[in-house]
Formats: C-alpha cells, sequence, structure tokens
C-alpha cells in the first residue's frame, strides 16, 4: 500500500510583512489506490497541502517520495474549463494527438453522464455538468493519482451526492490513488479509506476506515462515534 | 412590428442626414460651392462609376490598407508575442513605444519623404504606424490577461510554457486581438487620405486632394462615403468570416 510519503514538509507565506506559517511539518502517508481525504477548516493549509504534493507550489522544507513515477493532474474547486473548447475538446485537454482514442474519450463522456452534450460550450452546461466536465477532463488524462480541491462544493445536494457516488465507483474501477480535500466531515466519511485531520498547519489525527465506501450508512454508530471524535479533534 | 422596426431603425438615421442635406440645399442656405446637392454628387458618383475610374481607385487604396494593415498586425502580433514570452524585455522599449504611440503619423510625413521617398514604402509606412498601436495594445492586454487559474490547469496537465501559450494564452487572447484587429482596421482606413498626400497619383485619398484643388466639392464628398462605405463593407466582412471560423465560441468582439 506504498505510495506517496510526505516528511516534514514546511510552507511559509508572507502577507504584508507578516510571515505565516501555512503548514508545520506534516508527515503523511497516502497510499496507492484508494481515496485519502484532508479534512479540514478554511485556512488550515488544506489546499496548500495538495497543491504542493500536486507540484503546484514548492516546499519551502521537508521531502517528498513517490514509491513510483506518478503521473498526476488535478480537479480544482471550480471547473476551470476552457470556454472555448466544447465538452468533448475540453475532456482531451490534457492528451497529446497520438494519445487521442474517440472510444475511450466517448466511454468517459458516458461516464460522468454528459451523453449527448459533447458538443455543448462550457457555458451552456449547468454547474454541476461543468464539474462533471472537469473530472472527465482529468479521468481522461489517465492518471495514477488525482488531487482534488473540494471538487464538489459549488454542487448542490442532490448533484454532490450522485458525485460521491459517481466518484467511489471510478476509483474502484479505475485503481486510481485520489487526494481529496475537503472542509465537510460527512463527504470525508463517506469516501474516504484514510481521513487526515488538519488543523494549524499540523496533522491532528489520522484515521483509517475499514467499511466499503459503496455502501457506508453515516448513521451507523460507528460513523456517529467517528465523527464526534473528528469534531472534539478539530475544537470545533 | 417589432422586427420590423429593428430591421429599418439603421435607415431611419441615414434618411433624416440625407433628408436634411437636401432641404438646406435646396432652400440655398449655403452656396453649391460650400454644400453641393444631394443630385450633384450623385451624377458625378454615376458618371465615376460609368468610367470606371472609381474602382480603380478604391482597388487601389483597398490594396494599400491591406499591406499596411497586415505589416502592422504581423508587427504588434510578434511584439505582444515577445512582449508575454520575456516580460524582462518591456521597459527597455515601453516609453518608445509609448513616445510613438502619442506621435500623429501625419507628423511624420516630412521625414519618412526624406527616409523612404515618395514611393509605395512611405504609404505603407504611415498606414503602419497609424494601424500598430490600437493592435499592439490590445494584444498585450488579451496576453497579460489571461486567467492564471486556467494557466494552472496547463500545469495541471503538463504542459510545456509553449504549449501554454499555444493552447491557453493564445485562445484565451483571440476576443482582444480580434478587437484590436477591428480597430486597426478602421485605423489604416483612417490613415489613407494622409499616406494618399504622398505624391500618389492613383487611390481614394488622391481623388479627394485632386478634387480639393479643383474645388469639386461634390467630388470630395462622394470620396468621403466611398471610403466610408468601403470601410464599413470590410468590417462586416471581416466579421462575418471571423464569426464562421470561430462559431460557438461566445463573446469575440465581432458579434
Amino acid at each position: 500500500m506504498a505510495g506517496i510519503e510526505l516528511k516534514n514538509i514546511q510552507k511559509k507565506y508572507s502577507v504584508e510583512n507578516r510571515v505565516i506559517n501555512v503548514l508545520n511539518g506534516i508527515n503523511l502517508q497516502i497510499p496507492r489506490e484508494s481515496i485519502t481525504v484532508i479534512l479540514g477548516r478554511s485556512g488550515c493549509g488544506k489546499t496548500t497541502l495538495l497543491r504542493i504534493v500536486g507540484g503546484l507550489e514548492d516546499a519551502d522544507a521537508g521531502e517528498m517520495e513517490c514509491d513510483v513515477e506518478h503521473k498526476t493532474t488535478f480537479v480544482f474547486q471550480e471547473s476551470r474549463l476552457m470556454p472555448w473548447l466544447n465538452v468533448w475538446d475540453n475532456v482531451k485537454f490534457g492528451l497529446k494527438k497520438q494519445e487521442c482514442d474517440k472510444m475511450v474519450i466517448q466511454s468517459i463522456i458516458d461516464t460522468v453522464g454528459l451523453h449527448g452534450f459533447e458538443k455543448a460550450y462550457p457555458n451552456q452546461l449547468s454547474g454541476g455538468m461543468q464539474q462533471r466536465t472537469a473530472i472527465a477532463r482529468a479521468l481522461a488524462y489517465n492518471p495514477s493519482f488525482i488531487m482534488m480541491d473540494e471538487p464538489f462544493a459549488a454542487l448542490d445536494y442532490f448533484t454532490r451526492e450522485q458525485m460521491q457516488k459517481e466518484l467511489i465507483r471510478l476509483q474502484r474501477d479505475r485503481g486510481v490513488s485520489i487526494l481529496f480535500v475537503t472542509h465537510s466531515i460527512d463527504e470525508a466519511l463517506l469516501l474516504g479509506h484514510k481521513i487526515v485531520v488538519i488543523e494549524g498547519g499540523q496533522i491532528k489525527a489520522e484515521f483509517m476506515l475499514k467499511a466499503d465506501n459503496k455502501e457506508r450508512n453515516l448513521l451507523e454508530p460507528e460513523f456517529i462515534e467517528l465523527k464526534k471524535n473528528i469534531i472534539e479533534r478539530l475544537d470545533l | 412590428m417589432k422586427r420590423t422596426i429593428s430591421r429599418i431603425s439603421p435607415f431611419i438615421g441615414i434618411l433624416i442626414v440625407f433628408g436634411t442635406w437636401f432641404v438646406v440645399s435646396r432652400i440655398e442656405i449655403f452656396s453649391p460651392y460650400v454644400l453641393p446637392t444631394p443630385e450633384k454628387v450623385l451624377s458625378s458618383f454615376s458618371k465615376m462609376l460609368q468610367s470606371g475610374e472609381i474602382f480603380v481607385d478604391i482597388a487601389i487604396s483597398f490594396g494599400r490598407v491591406l499591406k499596411g494593415f497586415l505589416i502592422a498586425f504581423v508587427l504588434a502580433f510578434a511584439l505582444g508575442t515577445f512582449r508575454i514570452l520575456v516580460p524582462a524585455a518591456e521597459k527597455y522599449y515601453e516609453y518608445i513605444l509609448q513616445f510613438f504611440r502619442n506621435v500623429p503619423p501625419l507628423s511624420m510625413i516630412p521625414l519618412l519623404i526624406l527616409w523612404c521617398g515618395i514611393g509605395e514604402v512611405t504609404k505603407t509606412v504611415i498606414i503602419v504606424l497609424a494601424s500598430f498601436f490600437p493592435m499592439y495594445l490590445n494584444i498585450v492586454k488579451g496576453f497579460t490577461g489571461c486567467d492564471k487559474c486556467l494557466l494552472e490547469v496547463g500545469d495541471a496537465f503538463g504542459y510545456t510554457q509553449f504549449e501554454k501559450f499555444t493552447h491557453i494564452v493564445l485562445p484565451y487572447a483571440l476576443a482582444d486581438i480580434l478587437v484590436g484587429m477591428r480597430i486597426g482596421m478602421g485605423y489604416s482606413w483612417r490613415a489613407i487620405i494622409g499616406a494618399e498626400m504622398v505624391a500618389a497619383s492613383t487611390g481614394l485619398g488622391h481623388m479627394i486632394l485632386l478634387a480639393q484643388q479643383m474645388s469639386r466639392t461634390d467630388k470630395v464628398i462622394v470620396g468621403i462615403f466611398v471610403i466610408g462605405i468601403v470601410g464599413l463593407v470590410t468590417d462586416k466582412l471581416f466579421g462575418i468570416v471571423i464569426k464562421k471560423l470561430f462559431k460557438g465560441t461566445g463573446e469575440n468582439g465581432w458579434n
């Protein structure tokens, strides 16, 4: 279950002559082929951690070790689609010309439920459909590791629930590793194989969840207990 | 009803202008030399059409405008691209560009005649000087205004700097580039008189200047109309071609 290992990751930002320690020595094991959820309140450093793991930012200190060469990509909080490209072209945005297999792209578009919308432009789609296009774009890239930064935050309850189910299925079918950032405890409990609670730039707690994430019921005593536990750790 | 009104409304303004012109020239407030009657202008126009001279003038001026416009566009695009690829270089030439942006191309004519002669080169340079800056400024605005979030998507998918430029920055800037081209085209037409003041024997600008010397106000008005109409038609054609090319991509400044 080896994957990516972070050792003593540190990151500072200077804002108006004030130095803010965003990450204070993060040591973390991100297992392969599973969903690791980073949970924390806004401003706790979870997005920064994700961006460092994904290579969008450099850490000030610390090491990151990967057991194998990972092909990583991102799903951002906003869909970040290219407004001048239709759904089809947006989905194949990460692919080189010779990598484009029409059958594969079509099947990914079908998987995220956008069949029939291939020719539509982002401004003609609802927020949920845009986000699904962004997820399809990440999947088409065929990554071994996907960083997701609160990808469902902008969605309504029903779409979010449906997308969470789809994500669990996709992760299982394709065996990708996912690092998922969220501030929703319920979302973390629904998706995660591993939940990492971050507060003030430090890891407060780590939980390994044994129950199959395909059929979790958050009303079961086990999850209620876990939720209480997490809330305590977050000092809410 | 609404549709008919919106269809005829552009013509109402034109009708009012022509109506006023007709009435004012009929009651002879001004001498026919200052304001020739519409009939007089129309008859001169039809004579020029019959003799075919106007078509030669249009073709020649059009050729000059197009040549100047294209050179200016290539220069503006190349410099704009350079500006974005090597941002540090900007401070070395910024003031020079700002300086020339404020210098009217007409004021350069004496120097241009000395340096480039009285041939086609000088005429082209005047048009280039007039249309370069609006295009350059819009191209730079388009390039520098690129959404950082979209550039990060390029990073997330392992794009190189060059790929990010061709796949994200360039399409993002397209709307501004097209607006710049449209303004540049207009400026090219506006510069044609200045360009053809320099020892031209053909072209619409030359025609107007000759008519002025011959005191043929009617011909001057014909020339102004023709330049305006040809400019308008070019602009519309440009718009149609670009709408076809970039169908569905939304805002591109031409709709």
